[in-house]
């Protein structure tokens, strides 16, 4: 479904716009795609359990900012070493990343507060102390191998960026399909007395949501800075947005217990045809924003119409006494939608 | 893993079991004894009946008084400890995850998994199989174990939690009002599948608001009250009349 509408969407943009059917193109494509779909990947997993992870957008600007502090403050021209910098610069990224979802995972598991309030709140502290490493002003140059690692190709045509992406697609695909960690996530936000019940305890698998949220946010804002060559506190602007719309884009719904991660790979995706359909077309990128902000409503819309099909009693409402009254999803709905 | 053991002749004796909310003696100084077949407890709404349930799988603390499996004393601080000592609920809501399918909802903390190198992976394949199994036993017709189970009827549902149950070998089960959300077939139904699990020498604790499906079903019936054991009996020396009198308290 989701699939359909991007091909729609492709095709409809290159009748229109000629620019936007070639190669360059599709590259461009798939690698401004990569930091949002980092970003929804490690926001899908919070959805799945059952919350969600505001501060990701902050942390996105946090883990560009003290990668990039790290790899300016230490680079002075050299050539032999820059590789290590680099990769140091990629860890304190990552570290920083999962120190700050840690404390998220912590706080609202230890202390049992609202996930939606508790990132809020870190999406202040991470903002804020992103400005705070450098005064608020952009950081630049950094080792040269920052920049391939932003711009370079592997084997001559696959964007490193783009190959990174896929790789870490399949590790959230792993986690969600594979382990018991992903089993006990979707519990978790299906019914997280289930979980209890089943003699798990839920903060160690909240702990695990929002630590790989905070990673995977870093991780994109270090690769957007490596990519610009620039890392600026507020490069987290509008991502959240974005990172959110392409998981509710790719079919979860916020009430949590299901989606999947290639789904939020795909909403990343067709949220960046979007941005590069309206570029060729000549209309400023703002439209992006607006177009976005518009599919999510679409999304949540017909991801709430696909629940009520789902669950038992939607085409039974004559017995939906039969249904424990805690499990019918929607209450409201109309008699006539029944077949 | 205790793998479907079907010991003989579990009992299970609490005494002096005290539970608090706030001001409010859920459970006040309560003592019971039950052993093999149907252990019937009844009473009105608030009695207790659900926090006695809850206690013995532990997923409540009692504030006093102890718990003994078998005559050995035990600990229930969670419910991984109760299932330790063979003790699987069935609770009044089912504590399933409706959007996870009936093979996961199964297996739910207690996957079975491979290792790979050392990295530990879902082994989906087994679980079915072994979903499939658990599913035939209990003789209730059932989709394929990959279907969601927020797509099942009140009654399927109630078999997915039954199977999981029985089939991680229960050797004491306790059900608090199994057949609340049920219709009358699939009520029928389910004490069918009740009855083959106490014919195999199983020891169900079942909370029951239906007395004349209680009187003709159980063998040992406790009334609660007001968080008090009020009366204990055998189906036989009693009645749906003598029963609501001790529920009600009008009778003592
Ligand atoms: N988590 C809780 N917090 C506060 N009070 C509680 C809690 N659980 C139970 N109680 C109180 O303890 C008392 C016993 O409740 P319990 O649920 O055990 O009754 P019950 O016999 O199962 O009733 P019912 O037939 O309505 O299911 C009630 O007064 C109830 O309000
Ligand atoms: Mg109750």
């Amino acid at each position: 479904m989701l699939l359909a509408v991007l091909v729609l969407v492709s095709v409809v943009f290159s009748l229109i716009a000629p620019g936007f059917a070639t190669v360059g193109s599709l590259d461009n494509i798939l690698v401004v795609a990569v930091p949002v779909a980092l970003l929804a990947m490690g926001e899908s997993l919070a959805i799945y359990s059952g919350g969600i992870d505001l501060s990701v957008g902050a942390m996105l600007g946090l883990g560009g900012m003290s990668g990039g502090a790290i790899m300016s403050g230490l680079y002075h021209g050299q050539t032999g070493t820059d590789i290590g910098l680099m990769l140091l610069g990629l860890g304190v990224a990552l570290a920083v990343g999962l120190v700050g979802g840690l404390f998220n995972g912590f706080v609202i598991g230890k202390l049992k507060l609202e996930p939606l309030i508790v990132t809020l709140g870190t999406l202040g502290i991470f903002g804020g102390a992103a400005d705070l490493i450098s005064g608020g002003e952009p950081l630049s140059s950094f080792p040269p191998s920052s920049f391939e690692l932003g711009n370079g190709s592997l084997v001559g045509f696959l964007p490193i960026l783009v190959a990174i992406g896929i790789v870490v697609l399949f590790l959230f695909l792993f986690v969600e399909r594979m382990t018991t960690l992903g089993r006990h996530i979707f519990a978790l936000g299906a019914n997280r007395d289930a979980l209890v019940r089943a003699g798990v305890t839920p903060n160690g698998v909240i702990l695990w949501v929002y630590a790989l949220a905070g990673v995977a946010a870093a991780f994109a804002g270090f690769l957007k800075a490596s990519q610009f060559q620039t890392a600026t506190p507020i490069a987290g602007q509008n991502t959240l947005l974005l990172g959110v719309a392409a998981v509710v884009i790719g079919g979860a719904p916020l009430t949590g217990g299901e989606g999947t991660v290639l789904g939020a790979g795909l909403g990343a995706i067709l949220i960046s045809v979007l941005e590069n359909g309206f570029v060729e077309l000549g209309l400023q990128s703002y439209w992006q924003v607006v177009a976005v902000g518009a599919l999510v409503i679409v999304a949540v819309y017909v991801s709430q119409v696909q629940q009520r099909r789902k669950t038992f009693g939607y085409r039974h409402r004559v017995r939906a006494g039969t249904v424990p009254a805690g499990l019918m999803l929607d209450e409201g709905g109309s008699e006539e939608h029944a077949t | 893993m205790s793998q479907a053991t079907q010991a003989v002749g579990s009992t299970v004796t609490g005494t002096g079991l005290t539970k608090y909310y706030g001001a409010v003696a859920a459970l006040d100084n309560v003592n019971f004894e039950f052993g093999p077949g149907l252990n019937a407890i009844v009473g009105d709404n608030g009695a207790g009946k659900s926090t006695l349930l809850k206690i013995l799988s532990g997923v409540v603390r009692p504030d006093s008084g102890s718990i003994a499996v078998n005559g050995k004393e035990v600990d229930l601080k969670t419910a991984r400890d109760a299932r330790a000592v063979g003790i699987e609920s069935l609770y009044q809501d089912l504590a399933l995850a409706p959007t996870m399918s009936i093979c996961d909802n199964i297996f739910l903390g207690r996957e079975l998994t491979k290792s790979y190198f050392g990295v530990k992976i879902l082994d989906r394949r087994a679980m079915m199989a072994v979903a499939r199994n658990a599913l035939a036993e209990i003789r209730i017709k059932m989709p394929d174990p990959a279907t969601a189970v927020r797509t099942l009827s009140g009654g399927q549902r109630q078999a997915v939690a039954v199977a999981r149950a029985l089939h991680f070998g229960a050797r004491i089960l306790l059900l608090d009002e199994p057949t609340a959300a049920l219709g009358p077939r699939e009520t029928a139904a389910f004490f069918d599948t009740l009855r083959s699990a106490v014919r195999q020498d199983g020891t169900v604790v079942m909370v029951g608001h239906n007395l004349p499906q209680v009187l003709q079903m159980a063998n040992r019936i406790i009334v609660m009250r007001a968080g008090h054991v009020v009366a204990k009996f055998l189906p036989e020396e009693t009645s749906v009349e003598k029963l609501t009198g001790f529920m009600v308290g009008s009778a003592s």
